[in-house]
């Protein structure tokens, strides 16, 4: 972990010092143990703030994805010819790679303007399981030792083994590698259990449907409308949300269980075929509404319907990018 | 919606259809100059192809009151604008799994295909339509409560 750290900021400010890179997308140590927040270089005597450890849990491709609009946003300012392009370079693991593949193909920005540092990944903690590891109590310290997790409590130290405490999305990913990069850093990550990516999903649907519809009301009904899965999702980056349109005005402001229900619905659905998995609407979520379960649907019947994985690769679309003649179609409805 | 209760025997479902103009539309139209009878349950609303329905509609349709949501539009192969209705088919199976998925009775959304010709297979689908969302009874799920 440690040597992955001290390349990733070597590489970091050879990119800086030749100006390869305006700026490099990374993460730092946050302000409380236990975590990390995301940090943008731009100058190579910074390069030593970079961290890579297993508290690295946001997805990074937002932040590249704002950076590089945020940029062509003022540059319309300039003449033509004055434009310039700002280069960054991103500290990516394998779902951020789908990302930043997703939003490469949607043709948000160009592979021209992008640098990606790979790093390979086994998983970042979640912080609810973490929390609950501590006994709710404090976090006053935290320490990494191999494949293990020291953390210390006003109670004292407790011992964890990381893949106890590893995000869901982590436990079942097929892509902890990274897809594309243009610098690796470490060795490749031992592979994680993909096998047993959908058996929730799968477990889901044989519920019944009084089961079904009862457990995804009761997770609405936590949600507080804060937006925080959507801005921090790296495939949510239309600039005026849904949500936010008032002609016609799509979901009302107030506390009705339904608006809040169908944004969900929405904001999920948009989501189809382009859900990378990495988690982060589920990290972010301050209320712990479990996103997943119903985000991981969507994934497998872009797999089952379509045999599609978001952002596995350049050339695969997104399936609702895409239309077949010879799609499934026994849901259409023919009466007797 | 208080009235809207499955005990009260006059309760009639309220089904919203989305049509594509080009052909079921027109079948609606054939199906209404050859005085083929269908159940008046239906709220047609045409637009431009199927292709054009945004899953929205048909989730916001539920939200506001509709019992069912109907969205029909050209066979595949025979769209117009040429692949509209392809993309609507592989939005359209996305959208009623995941529909079904969180619970909501499958039989709520339906998705059909009637040309410009099929004048009586429009009627037959409506009649259809309306007495399986009649089984179901009044919606309940994603339906918003106005007081």
């Amino acid at each position: 972990m440690k040597n992955i750290e001290n390349q990733l900021r070597e590489e970091a400010k050879k990119l800086l010092d030749d100006g390869k890179v305006n700026v490099i997308v990374g993460y730092e140590e946050g302000t409380l143990p236990g975590q990390t927040t995301p940090c943008f270089i731009e100058s190579s005597a910074d390069a030593d703030r970079l961290v890579w450890n297993p508290f690295c849990s946001m997805n990074l491709a937002k932040y590249v994805h704002d950076i590089i609009h945020r940029h062509r946003d003022s540059q319309k300012r300039a003449k033509p010819e004055e434009r310039t392009k700002k280069i960054v370079g991103v500290v990516a693991r394998g779902c951020t790679t789908r990302s930043l593949i997703l939003n490469l193909q949607e043709k948000q920005y160009e592979r021209e303007e992008l640098v990606i540092i790979g790093v390979p990944c086994t998983g970042y903690v979640a912080r609810r399981k973490l929390d609950r590891a501590a006994g709710g109590k404090e976090i006053i310290g935290c320490a990494v030792n191999g494949d293990r997790l020291t953390v210390t409590t006003a109670g004292g130290d407790s011992d964890i083994l990381l893949k106890d405490i590893i995000s869901n999305s982590c436990m079942t990913c097929r892509y902890n590698n990274p897809i594309i990069s243009d610098i690796m850093v470490g060795d490749p990550a031992p592979p994680m259990e993909p096998g047993r990516e959908y058996d929730a999903v799968t477990e889901f649907e044989n519920k019944t449907e009084e089961e079904r519809w009862a457990y995804f009301a009761g997770e609405m009904d936590k949600c507080i409308r804060c937006y925080a899965c959507r801005n921090a999702c790296p495939s949510c980056y239309c600039k005026v949300c849904f949500l936010e349109q008032n002609q016609p005005k799509w979901i009302g402001v107030g506390v009705e269980e339904t608006d809040t229900q169908v944004f969900q619905f929405m904001r999920m659905f948009h989501m189809a075929g382009r859900c990378v998995d990495c988690g982060s609407c589920v990290e972010v979520c301050p209320m712990g509404v479990d996103l997943r379960t119903f985000l991981k649907k969507l994934d497998k019947d872009g797999f089952e319907l379509f045999e599609h994985r978001a952002g596995e690769s350049l050339e695969s679309l997104p399936p609702l990018s895409v239309h077949s003649m010879n799609d499934k179609e026994e849901f259409i409805y023919e009466p007797e | 919606m208080a009235d809207n209760n499955k005990e009260d025997q006059n309760w009639e479902p309220k089904i919203v259809a989305f049509v594509c103009n080009w052909c079921t539309y027109a079948g609606a139209d054939l199906a209404g100059i050859s005085r083929i009878q269908y159940p008046p349950n239906v709220r047609l609303i045409r637009l431009p192809c199927s292709g054009r329905v945004n899953p929205f509609y048909v989730v916001k349709a539920l939200q506001e009151g509709a019992d069912g949501v109907l969205v029909s539009g050209c066979h595949p192969g025979e769209c117009h604008y040429l692949t509209g209705n392809l993309s609507a088919r592989r939005k359209f199976s996305m959208l009623k799994n995941f529909l079904t998925y969180v619970g909501v009775e499958p039989d709520r959304t339906l998705f059909t295909w009637v040309s410009a010709s099929e004048g009586e297979k429009f009627a037959h689908v409506i009649k259809g339509v309306t007495d399986k969302v009649k089984a179901l009874g009044p919606a309940k799920k994603l339906v918003k409560k106005f007081d």
